[in-house]
């Protein structure tokens, strides 16, 4: 009935959206050989295939390499790792071109040269460059450029838990979504490009897909999860999902019940301020609008496994993140430079794919442990080896209500963050135990339904641990920044079975002038008053 | 709510649309041949489905339900 298939692979790539694509081609350019594994499919999974653009730097377009960097400083509001900011902007060509090459229709003006939109999508020349192409016309490309270099493709299959031997990853076990089989990768290096981590916001931001699996992954075998304190921006209207946008479409403004415009300053904390102040309902035109479309989602950029190197090492051996799996923290502590999600994930895919391929080719093939991969077979069969317990979509909905409300996760406080940990904690520990999978897909939502709410105890600890407001971080308790206590990163690491957060200081060479005064050093704070 | 309904008169069965959803809602079925909608609670209302799909056979309902919460389940 169920059969157990092994697979032996140099690197293996865990997801299929444009890092895991990168990553996947990057590698097999070094003649290893490499499998890619899906969760779903190459090109409509994640949030890949809502990518209309990406981010350029070519300095005959009449960019500046400073003026960029130092939009990155200030917006970040200065924790943006300096070293990345400049090395995804300085790779974004090279990735751009490769983009082309892989047959991306990017949007061309009259004289047929690449069509360039500063930020905010505006025709004119701006700090930075975007160049489009429609969703939808990156899919073919995007599965088809790996499948033309001899990369192995398996599809539907969720990667449940990464395999460890001797301190280092040495392959992973996958679940399909159809069929009681189990896959055992062994792998001499692996990429994780798993994407970003939310709770399923229903019929929001389309992330259903997007449950930390690879944050959560690399969190168990040892690694370093960075930037979970920091919460997406993106609102949303009662009446229209996420599903299907095109660019450079106006919002109309923002009015409150009372019939006040409310102003808006790049991230949308103004509208949960009128909510918390009762001033709800609020209203974009005639439809309904509301906060936390993204829920559990951090910014890009800054949440993911803690890179040690300049080509996205975990510290782990033998694992490697890119793209949102990947806190390059490049852009802060707040979205700074538009399109810049889409080439990090391209930057970082290539550099951990090249890295991956040149570890693979010097790494000893592991033996893996029998009973190690006895251990781990349980804990993943588990919920099926139950007759009854929790369903998976009743405590992620449970979990998604818990961390919903905007005084949790938006306008954030000691006490509140606390009392939802209590709950989340007791998920984690008598709920999570007890899921129970009646079939393959729902064995699938088990496992997203343990990793989310690892994801929940990873952004309530980082957001308790950050006794601060900084970017889209916002403490009701703590509402000013604490410079230079907190000009640092929030990191989070297993020992000993528990969780731990620990802070990393930014180098003292990026530190803000701390003569200027606060109002200077973080002009568009989005709270105003503070 | 969500997706509602596949057209089986437009339905030819050529499974693209299961590659298309990244919830593994759609399957296609065994004795059909035609894709049917095996797992609706789970639909985000990405709407890739019907975006994908050649014969413009799925009708997605821009409404979707929350259940409510019970005390388990």
């Amino acid at each position: 009935m169920s059969v157990e298939k092994v697979i032996e692979t140099d690197v293996l790539v865990i997801g299929g959206g444009l890092a895991g694509c990168f990553a996947a081609v990057k590698a097999r350019e070094q003649g290893v050989d490499v499998t890619l594994v899906s969760k779903g499919n190459i090109g409509r999974s994640g949030q890949t295939p809502w990518a209309d653009g990406t981010f350029v730097f070519n300095p005959e377009w009449g960019q500046e390499l400073e003026e960029l960097t130092e939009r990155a400083h200030t917006r970040g509001e200065y924790i943006n790792n300096r070293d990345w900011t400049e090395r995804v902007i300085k790779d974004s060509y090279a990735r751009f071109q490769d983009l082309v090459s892989w047959g991306i229709p990017f949007l061309k003006d009259d004289k047929g040269d690449f069509s360039r939109m500063g930020i905010g999508g505006q025709a004119r020349p701006g700090v930075a460059w975007t160049l489009h192409a429609n969703p939808g016309s990156w899919v073919q490309p995007l599965r088809s450029q790996p499948q033309k270099m001899g990369v192995h493709i398996l599809e539907r299959i969720m990667i449940a838990d990464l395999i460890k031997q001797d301190g280092k990853v040495v392959g992973a076990i996958g679940i399909p979504t159809d069929s009681w089989d189990l896959y055992i990768f062994k792998a001499k290096a692996t990429v994780i490009c798993t994407g970003a981590g939310g709770f399923k916001p229903v019929g929001s931001w389309p992330i259903g897909d997007l449950t930390a699996d690879g944050h959560v992954m690399a969190y168990k075998a040892g690694a370093e999860i960075t930037g979970k304190e920091f919460e997406d921006f993106h609102g949303g209207m009662a009446t229209r999902t996420g599903g299907l946008y095109f660019p450079n479409i106006p919002f109309p403004p923002l009015y409150n019940a009372e019939g006040d415009e409310v102003p808006e300053r790049g991230f949308n904390l103004s509208g949960d301020l009128e909510a918390h102040a009762g001033r709800a309902p609020l209203r974009r035109g005639e439809e309904e609008f509301f906060n936390n479309s993204a829920l559990g989602m951090s910014v890009h950029t800054a949440e993911g496994i803690w890179p040690v190197d300049e080509n996205c090492a975990s510290s782990v051996p033998g694992l490697y993140a890119a793209g949102d799996s990947c806190g390059t923290m490049m852009t802060g502590a707040f979205y700074s430079i538009g399109g810049t999600g889409t080439a990090n994930a391209s930057v970082t895919g290539a550099r951990a794919g090249e890295a991956a391929a040149q570890y693979a080719k010097q790494a000893e093939k592991a033996t893996i442990d029998d009973q190690e991969l006895a251990r781990l077979k349980e804990f993943i069969l588990a919920p099926t080896e139950r007759k009854g317990g929790f369903s998976p979509n009743w405590v992620t909905q449970l979990l998604r209500n818990t961390m919903m409300p905007y005084f949790i996760s938006r306008i954030k406080h000691g006490e509140r963050l606390k009392a939802a940990l209590t709950l989340v904690e007791f998920m984690r520990d008598h709920l999570s135990t007890k899921l129970f999978a009646r079939d393959p897909h729902e064995l699938r939502l088990a496992h997203e339904t343990k990793n989310m709410i690892i994801n929940a105890e990873m952004k309530l600890r980082a957001s308790l641990y950050r006794t601060e407001s900084r970017g889209t971080h916002y403490r009701e308790d703590y509402p000013r920044r604490d410079d230079p206590n907190w000009l640092a990163w929030v990191l989070l690491k297993e020992e000993d079975g528990r969780m731990k957060v620990f802070k990393k200081p930014i180098p003292k060479e990026w530190w803000p002038d701390l003569k200027k005064p606060y109002e200077e050093r973080y002009p568009p704070r989005f709270t105003f008053s503070v | 709510m969500s997706i509602e309904r596949i057209d089986y008169e437009l339905c030819t069965g050529c499974g693209i649309c299961v590659k298309s959803c990244p919830m593994d809602v759609l399957r296609i079925d065994n004795e059909s041949n035609k894709a049917i909608i095996q797992y609706p609670e789970d639909c985000m209302l990405c709407k890739w489905c019907t975006f994908d799909c050649p014969e413009n056979a799925i009708y997605i309902s821009p409404e979707k339900e929350s259940p409510l919460l019970t005390s388990w389940g």
